[in-house]
């Protein structure tokens, strides 16, 4: 509810908004909803006066419309799409992240979520020499498995070095923090600020979305999911707003039928354009992890890939898996990975 | 139906062009509700919708003008244009002509709303909208239910605080309805998980979660639904277009005004928009679902 205040609009003066108080008519929607007709005899002002306001309160709070034309122009226009680093999730995600939309990566622990998210903020800053903001809610963002990933890209110290320098990190902990930086970045020019080096901002990462969220759900609170719409929303806004690709992750659940289903529940299901559910694969090398498409706009849902963890460290001239590449310095160290 | 404004000059203009609106397929002024869980078709239905609305004779549409309100962002305008365009293509007179397609799009108004003051300040402007274009004849709400957290937050404990936003943003849509005779459809978001049974028995179960004032403008309910993937032996790896696994939706429509009854659909979603498969009544001894 907007209050009515003193000079909110030319014509809005002490004394009309004393009568209109009178009247019980404290905010825009009442103003608005009400009979300008009654209410002007009620307070004794000028229809034409009261009308006047009334369209100029509704011109200042109300959306923009816009033709469908124009957006289609605009979106045509700053709509980018950001190649993951990995063929097979490009192939899933109908060439890569999508700027403009939220994309989801959710799976078990273990499952490879982070290292995912690593690789692409690698590829974005090095690759495609894009500004990555990378929000770490779970405390496994570490700077020198970054680094290790951009040794395996180039030897050059100084290139190394302006690629890190893309990559701005954040670490919060809990909802409130998460609001404060994402509000912080979308309004006052935040993003700019953030453009160092060149290149704009074009992808934004949290990891995980979840880990924030899910403590509030649950139990007679309503805040856990009013907090959870505002994260939604502010991610869209940056997304749709800023045109930049922004890439979440999520837990997993078991559904009553036992399959894993991705968490935060049917509120947080419809926020994200794109999911992917990441799994080990039981047999093969410890690097691998099956990837299905769950959710899609543009593609069939179901299908699946396999993919190596070890893509975005592998060496010049090779996948990963039989030497050459680097190790898999994951979050959980596994027992036969030889380093 | 008017009320006579100071401020329009001859009411004998607003009547008529209160009557050259145009009237959509479902002749009288609708409210239809579109509940179903993520992913169930029901952003494509509404983009059918949409095409079916905006497209040039020519091409089998109504050519209407269509307002938007998108409460969630989650309008995907690439989408809608491929759908459009293939629909352009498929009808092979017009071509895949550009311009053909841009002047679809612009009797499409698209309208962002952020919080559910700024939904019912906006449905308020619309008035003025909707009387400036006599064309525009559907208002398509995407999703009604997106507030109804942030409402229940901000209302405290007080119940009729909590809904009094949707209660307002309701009324104004039945005075809209009244007053210029648009069809107006309404996706919602349901907040708990239905089990997977056949939708006419767990329907009851499925009862809006809305405050009152919306369940009484509802007069046509649609529930969506995925059904079991239709198995395909023949998948190749490469996934091409034929051989892909198609998600068939079934669709349970059930009113309360008029003829009462319900209707099951089944759809399926294409790169060309959806595709009714089939559609049956189910036997006459059947109870209506409310």
């Amino acid at each position: 509810m907007v209050a009515l205040l003193v000079g909110m609009c030319p014509g809005l003066d002490e004394g009309l908004l004393r009568s209109l108080r009178a009247a019980d008519i404290r905010t825009v929607e009442d103003l608005v909803s009400s009979d300008i007709e009654d209410l002007a005899q009620k307070c004794s002002v000028s229809y034409k006066a009261l009308f006047a306001v009334r369209r100029v309160l509704l011109a200042q709070h109300t959306a923009f419309p816009v033709s469908g034309a124009d957006l289609y122009e605009e979106l045509l226009s700053s709509t980018a799409i950001l190649s993951t680093g990995n063929p097979s999730l490009d192939k899933l995600l109908d060439s890569g992240l999508y700027t403009g939309e939220i994309t989801e990566l959710t799976g078990g622990p273990g499952s490879g979520k982070s290292q995912v998210c690593f690789g692409v903020a690698v590829h974005i800053a090095y690759h495609l020499k894009q500004s990555v903001i990378y929000i770490d809610t779970t405390g496994g963002l570490t700077a020198g498995r970054l680094l290790q990933m951009l040794q395996t890209e180039t030897n050059n110290r100084d290139e190394q070095m302006e690629a890190l320098q893309r990559i701005h990190t954040f670490r919060l902990f809990d909802v409130c923090a998460l609001l404060d930086c994402l509000y912080g970045l979308g309004g006052g020019g935040g993003l700019h600020m953030a453009c160092v080096g060149g290149g704009s901002v074009k992808a934004l990462i949290v990891d995980s979305v979840s880990a924030v969220i899910a403590p509030l759900l649950g139990g007679k609170q309503n805040e856990g999911m009013s907090l959870m719409r505002q994260v939604a929303a502010a991610l869209k806004t940056m997304a749709k707003d800023f045109s930049v690709a922004v890439l979440v992750t999520n837990h997993v659940t078991r559904s009553g039928s036992g399959e894993a289903q991705p968490g935060l529940g049917m509120s947080w299901s419809h926020v994200p354009t794109t999911r992917i559910l990441l799994e080990r694969v039981e047999s093969g090398a410890s690097g691998r992890r099956s990837a299905t498409l769950i959710k899609s706009s543009r593609q069939a849902c179901l299908i699946k890939e396999d993919f190596d963890l070890q893509w975005w460290s592998r060496a010049e001239g090779g996948r990963g898996g039989a030497g050459g590449g680097g190790e898999t310095s994951g979050k959980r160290k596994l027992d036969e990975t030889d380093p | 139906m008017f009320w006579y404004h100071p401020s329009v000059g001859v009411s004998l203009q607003l009547l008529a062009r209160l009557e050259a609106r145009r009237c959509l397929k479902d002749i009288e002024p609708q409210l239809f509700a579109d509940d179903g869980g993520p992913d169930r078709g029901k952003t494509e239905l509404l983009y059918h919708l949409l095409c079916r609305c905006v497209l040039p004779e020519a091409a089998g549409g109504l050519e209407v003008d269509v307002v938007f309100v998108d409460t969630d962002y989650s309008l995907d305008v690439f989408r809608l244009a491929s759908v459009l365009d293939s629909r352009l293509s498929a009808d092979g007179s017009a071509g895949s002509d550009d311009a053909v397609l841009r002047s679809c799009l612009s009797r499409l108004l698209v309208v962002r709303c952020s919080s559910s003051s700024e939904l019912l300040l906006t449905l308020h402007f619309l008035e003025t909208t909707l009387s400036s274009r006599p064309k525009a004849a559907l208002l398509l709400i995407d999703s009604i239910s997106a507030f109804y957290w942030s409402d229940r937050s901000e209302g405290g404990a007080s119940v009729a605080k909590q809904e009094e936003k949707l209660s307002r943003c309701s009324e104004l849509l039945g005075r809209l309805l009244r007053d210029y005779r648009i069809t107006i459809f309404a996706t919602c978001h349901p907040i708990r998980r239905t089990s997977s049974g056949p939708p006419s028995s767990s329907s009851e179960a499925d009862r809006s979660h809305l405050c009152r004032a919306w369940q009484r403008l509802v007069t046509h309910r649609l529930v969506c639904s995925k059904q079991e993937a239709e198995h395909n032996p023949a998948n190749g790896d490469q996934g091409s277009g034929e051989q892909r696994n198609r998600q068939v939706f079934t669709v349970h429509c059930s009113s309360w005004t008029g003829t009462k009854g319900s209707r099951v659909s089944s759809f399926r979603v294409t790169d060309g928009g959806v595709e009714f498969v089939w559609t049956h009544r189910p036997p006459p001894g059947l109870s209506v679902v409310l």
